[in-house]
This record gives C-alpha cells, sequence and structure tokens, in this order.
C-alpha cells in the first residue's frame, strides 16, 4: 500500500469514527496501544473519556486500536507496575487458522459455532455470567472476542484464569472418571452408573452427547447400536445414569464413548497468544476497525443475535458519505472466491481490474491483494 | 471453639478484625518483638503447633506477635521467610478450623469471601456445599483434585465438600498473609530482630545454578525452577515432575534435592527420601498430556513429552520460548 492509498483510506476511517457507537466501561482506567504499520506501535497511551478517544481517532486516525482487559489507577503510567492494577475483564479470543490469506474466511462458521457452545454451554450455563455481562465482537478479521464484564471476576488473577481455558479447551478432561461401578444389595451383577442428561457441566454434555450422537449416527458408537430396540434400551437406561443397559462390556463402552468426550470442549480459544491470561494484553477496542481487513470488530447485538450474523455482510464499513461509492482496484495477485457483502466475489486473476463499493474494494486493498486505481 | 469477637478467637485468627480490635490497647515491646522473631522461626521448622495460653496479656501478646512478625517480614521482604511464615501460619489456622463449630469456621471463611451453601436438594449425609466461581478460582489449591476440570460446575457454583472447604481457607489465608505490608521508617527493635533472623539462614547455596541451568529445560520445567527460585509453594504433582524428569536426565539425587531447597517447607530429609523413592520405583516422566492435566503446561511446544525437548533445534526451542 502507497502512501496515497494509505491517506485516502485513513479519510474513510476517520469518517467512520466520528459517527461509530464506542461504548467503552471504565475508558479513564484502561490502557491503550495504537498502531499504523503494526498491531501495536506504541501503547501506555490513555484517555479521559469517549470524546477524548474519539477526537482522537478522527484526528489521528491509526489502522489498529486495543485497550488492555485490565483496569488501572494510572492507565498512562510506566513501567506497568506503576500503573497499579485494579482488576480485569476476562476475555476469550476464538480464531482459526487456516493456509493461505483468505483460507480462514470460509471457517467463520466453524468459529461462530464455537462461540455459540462457548457462551452458551460455557460462560452462561457452567459459569453462571449474565447475559448483560457478556460483550460479544467479531475480532475483525479471523474470529470473535468475548468480554466478561461482570464485577466478580475482575480480581481473579492470571493463574486462575488460566484454569478457566483449561476447563473450557477441556485440558486434563478424564471422561471416564464421569463412571464408576455400582453393586445393589440384592444382586451380584454390576452396574455402571454414569451422568445423567440433566445433569450441568462436562457430565449432562457428555449424556447428551451420547444421546444425540446415538440417535443420529449410532455405528460410530458401535454396530450393536443399530438394532432400533438395543439403541432405545441403552438410551433408556442412560436417561436414568443407569449406563449398563447393553451387553458391551463396560470398560469397551466407556473407550467408545471417547468420540462424544472429544468434541465436548472448545477448541478455537487462542491460548497460544495468552489473551485470557495475560494480565496485560491488550485487545482490539470493540466496534474500531481492523486495519488490515478494513472491517469492523462490530459488536454483535447479545446473544440472540450471533446467528444471524454475518462478519463479512455485517461488519463492513457503511457510513453515510461513502454509502454510494465505488471504487477502482487492480489485482496484484491471484484471489480466490469468497462471499463478501453478501455478493459471491471471484476468483479474481492478477492484473484484473475491477469496480467494487468502497468497503469491498478496501478489503482487497488492506489484505495486499490490490491497489487503488486513481483515476 | 472460640467464638467470634473472643480473645481466644483472636488468638486462633490473628489475622482478622476482631484480632486487630483486640491490640489496639497495647504497644509494641520488647516481649512482642521476641515472640514476633518466635512465630518466624518456628515457622522456618515447620512447626504449626499452637502454644497454650491461659492469661488475657499472654494471649494480647500472641496476636500482637503475628502483626509485629508481619512487620518485621515487611522490612525484610525476603520471599523465602515471608512464604514459609504464610505456610505455617495458615496450616496452624487449619488445625484450629478443624476443631471449630461450623458457624465459627463460617466465620473465619467469610473474612476470606469464601462463603458457601448446602447444595439445594442434597441430603446433609452427602456433604456437598456449593462457593461461587470467581471465590473458588481465587483460592483453590494447585493440584489435580481441585482443577476446575475435575469439579461438579454449574451455573457459576462449584461443588466441594466440607474438608475441602477448610483447605480453600487454608489457601486463602496463606495468599492473604504473604501480602505483607510496605513498612515506611521502621523502629530500629524491628529491624535488629529482623537482623537476628537473617543471621539463622543458612547461606544461599549457589552449586545448584551451577548444577543446572534453567534455560536448558522446557518452558514447564523452566517455570517451575524459576517458582523455586522465588521460594513459591509448589503443588505436590509439580515436585514430582521435577524429581521425576532430573532422575531421567541422569541428575544426581543430591543435586535433584538442592533444586527443592528453595521451597517454603523444604526440609532436607524429606525431600532426600522422597527422590530416592522416586528413583527405586523407577517412575517415568509424565507425558506433556499428564503435565496439562496437571495443569502445569505453560507453552505449545507439541513435543509429547518434555523430554523430547532436548532434542529440539535451538530455532525452535526460541519460536516456543517467545
Amino acid at each position: 500500500m502507497n502512501e496515497q492509498e494509505r491517506q485516502l483510506i485513513t479519510k474513510i476511517f476517520s469518517e467512520y469514527y466520528a459517527e461509530a457507537e464506542l461504548d467503552i466501561p471504565g475508558i479513564e482506567h484502561r490502557e491503550f496501544g495504537i498502531g499504523n504499520y503494526k498491531k501495536i506501535d506504541a501503547r501506555h497511551l490513555s484517555f479521559g473519556s469517549v470524546s477524548d478517544f474519539r477526537r482522537y481517532l478522527t484526528t489521528n486516525t491509526p489502522f489498529f486500536v486495543s485497550h488492555s482487559t485490565s483496569y488501572y489507577d494510572f492507565p498512562g503510567a510506566t513501567p506497568i507496575q506503576k500503573k497499579q492494577w485494579k482488576g480485569a475483564d476476562v476475555v476469550f479470543d476464538l480464531d482459526i487458522h487456516a493456509e493461505g490469506k483468505y483460507g480462514a474466511y470460509a471457517l467463520l462458521d466453524r468459529v461462530k459455532a464455537d462461540l455459540v457452545r462457548l457462551v452458551d454451554d460455557f460462560l452462561i450455563g457452567d459459569f453462571g455470567v449474565d447475559e448483560k455481562d457478556l460483550i460479544i465482537d467479531f475480532s475483525g478479521n479471523r474470529g470473535y472476542h468475548v468480554h466478561i464484564r461482570d464485577k466478580r471476576f475482575l480480581p481473579i488473577g492470571a493463574e486462575e484464569r488460566r484454569e478457566l481455558v483449561d476447563y473450557i479447551m477441556g485440558h486434563g478432561l478424564d471422561y471416564s472418571k464421569f463412571f464408576s461401578d455400582s453393586y445393589s444389595a440384592d444382586s451380584r451383577k454390576a452396574r455402571l452408573v454414569g451422568p445423567r442428561p440433566e445433569e450441568g457441566g462436562y457430565r449432562g454434555r457428555f449424556a447428551r452427547g451420547v444421546i444425540k450422537l446415538l440417535e443420529t449416527d449410532p455405528k460410530s458408537i458401535s454396530r450393536l447400536f443399530s438394532d432400533p430396540g438395543k439403541r432405545e434400551f441403552f438410551i433408556s437406561g442412560v436417561k436414568e445414569g443407569n449406563w449398563s443397559k447393553t451387553s458391551l462390556k463396560f470398560d469397551d463402552l466407556v473407550s467408545r464413548l471417547k468420540i462424544v468426550a472429544d468434541g465436548l470442549a472448545v477448541q478455537s480459544v487462542d491460548t497460544d497468544a495468552g489473551v485470557t491470561q495475560d494480565l496485560s494484553k491488550l485487545i482490539r477496542v470493540p466496534n474500531t476497525i481492523h486495519g488490515e481487513t478494513g472491517l469492523i470488530a462490530k459488536v454483535i447485538d447479545g446473544r440472540g443475535a450471533i446467528e444471524k450474523f454475518e462478519p463479512l455482510r455485517d461488519a463492513l464499513i457503511e457510513t453515510k458519505t461513502i454509502a454510494n461509492e465505488t471504487m477502482m482496484i487492480l489485482f496484484t495477485e491471484d484471489v480466490p472466491a469468497l462471499v463478501l457483502g453478501g455478493e459471491n466475489m471471484g476468483p479474481f486473476k492478477k492484473d484484473e481490474r475491477r469496480e467494487f463499493r468502497l468497503p469491498i474494494s478496501m478489503f482487497y486493498v488492506l489484505k495486499g491483494s490490490a491497489s487503488i486505481v486513481i483515476r | 471453639m472460640a467464638e467470634q469477637g473472643s480473645l481466644d478467637f483472636a488468638v486462633r485468627y490473628p489475622f482478622s478484625p476482631s484480632a486487630k480490635d483486640a491490640i489496639t490497647d497495647i504497644a509494641v515491646n520488647e516481649r512482642i518483638i521476641i515472640l514476633a522473631r518466635n512465630r518466624i522461626m518456628k515457622s522456618l521448622m515447620n512447626d504449626s503447633s499452637g502454644r497454650m495460653l491461659i492469661h488475657e496479656a499472654d494471649k494480647k501478646e500472641d496476636i500482637a506477635s503475628f502483626a509485629v512478625a508481619r512487620m518485621i517480614l515487611g522490612i525484610l521482604r525476603n520471599n523465602y521467610l515471608t512464604n514459609t511464615f504464610a505456610v505455617n501460619e495458615s496450616k496452624m489456622m487449619h488445625h484450629f478450623l478443624n476443631r471449630e463449630d461450623e458457624a465459627t469456621a463460617l466465620e473465619v471463611s467469610t473474612i476470606f469471601g469464601i462463603v458457601p451453601k448446602p447444595k439445594a436438594g442434597a441430603k446433609p449425609v452427602e456433604d456437598i456445599l456449593e462457593l461461587d466461581l470467581p471465590s473458588y478460582l481465587r483460592c483453590c489449591p494447585r493440584s489435580p483434585a481441585y482443577r476446575l476440570i475435575n469439579r461438579r460446575l454449574v451455573h457459576g457454583m462449584v461443588e466441594i465438600k466440607s474438608d475441602e472447604w477448610k483447605r480453600l481457607v487454608e489457601e486463602a489465608a496463606r495468599k492473604h498473609i504473604e501480602r505483607i505490608p510496605i513498612v515506611k521508617d521502621p523502629p530500629e527493635e524491628l529491624k535488629e530482630a529482623g537482623k537476628k533472623i537473617l543471621e539463622t539462614l543458612p547461606k544461599t547455596d549457589n552449586s545448584k545454578l551451577e548444577a543446572i541451568k534453567v534455560e536448558d529445560h522446557p518452558p514447564c520445567v523452566a517455570k517451575l525452577l524459576d517458582n523455586l527460585a522465588k521460594h513459591e509453594n509448589l503443588p505436590h504433582q509439580a515436585r514430582w515432575f521435577l524429581a521425576a524428569y532430573f532422575l531421567s536426565l541422569n541428575t544426581s539425587e543430591a543435586d535433584i534435592v538442592k533444586i527443592f531447597s528453595g521451597a517454603p517447607d523444604y526440609s532436607e530429609k524429606v525431600t532426600s527420601y522422597q527422590v530416592a523413592h522416586i528413583k527405586k520405583k523407577g517412575y517415568s516422566v509424565p507425558s506433556c498430556a499428564t503435565v496439562l492435566g496437571y495443569g502445569l503446561c505453560v507453552a505449545d511446544c507439541r513435543i509429547g513429552s518434555p523430554l523430547a525437548w532436548h532434542r529440539l533445534g535451538r530455532q525452535r526451542k526460541e519460536e516456543i520460548r517467545k
């Protein structure tokens, strides 16, 4: 991207920021970082109010803006010890890695499915977080961010946050411990006692998962269960926590159920970057622009809106001034087909000239796949 | 049993607000400073027995000795002494807690914001309590049994048994006592008492650092060595893992024992016995999956076994460390 292109794009970003919804609780206690050529060029910035922050964004207009998950007494102080930590939101970063520059976009639905499970099963179901304390936003590129702003979680430290991540990712989960042998007084025959579907946490999810799999693909557990009679008999037992209503040996049955246990955790939580457990981490400010895509880290309007949210359609910059504008671009490399802005785009060949709506052209330019044709 | 607000309660739980109230009328004197010094020395010998106190004045002095001991530790700012003191005092508290009736135990627990409730619908004989998740996380010990993944967790409530509850209170007390105050312009007598304690400490043994270089080992091992260097308390599995790991690298038993000399509850005799026992049994080094299960994995090495670290190239090691 040359300087002229950069200036043009900066102008569009600035227009967006003049009207953007920037609701940042505790803004005066957060540290900010900004970047132009990489995600963070400078950090330890602080803003006293949303209007100060907006003024900064419209006049300086960085390509990336992030804020701390932590709250401090002196967010602008350095080194970090002098900031005086007050607590931190619990934040989860879900993303997906794939081959090529555009590979991840085709897999965003998979991340969304993980997001739904993270929110419903883990955050609301197991952790007991109220929906109103959750901010869910698109990351602006390859995934989603979830911010828990529940006061009770603010003081917990880095190691405890790691516990939450391990729990969600199922690290150390030993589902065979869900089961125990039980002998009744009048019978010498052992019974395999296990979780019931209505139980909470991993146990209930496991029991429900087994029943679901038996109903949809029984053979994946055992050919025995393709017989409807045997299958229903076994399911009727599971519903009461009695896992013995089958001729399979206990050990054999339990090891066959690994296929269900393996699918219970949320795998796309990004722990490499340590987003959740690193208290000094900066994360993209919700509703600001990702400078590598021009897509907004758009806040999703509550849990109920996740399914309908299409990041490559709903996170495009749409302001009044640019609504009807188009931009001519010249592709500088081959680009695969993609659904963008609700339309099927591409594939495009190197040296192809195309005119699109402004946010779409900008996406390809920022991805480094095209240059702007100045007329 | 010691009723909340009574002097006996304050003696047993010297970190409680009622302990603070109990000693407002007494000034620090030479006797209290000696008691405070003894209190710290007692922790160095892992002696968590309580003292029998009859007279009111003795009780008040005992309570004051806790506060003064923390001031001395605040002056010294020596991690080893502070952590050892915190471990010992919290163990002592646990012994007392086991003898209290439920209401008193709950009073102590509430000081740390730990307020478990009987699980709705559970029978008393089942002994199932529920604690809110943030409180549980703040004070759960670092051992597999307490790992969140191994607990029943529903709607933000973690199930615990009553003995586990008391263990959580012990952990909360330890963390609380570890946070020593910053002492500005300390009185000479306290500085002097601190010096005397330091004189009794064995000289730091640097030979362990020569035998074992932190940077030669995988991130999980390096982290534990770092924790020990900071005199932090390691859970049982972490110690076992370190011993098994270094034994398999053919490190001498004597050198392995030295690694643990930084632990706040270090005992050469016990450590030597345990290391010898692990060697005799020939335990193999846990796989990465097991280390992860212990909650000790800190990096994304993807090497299967911590021992495989030594087969990696320098560049790959540096990438992982980043």
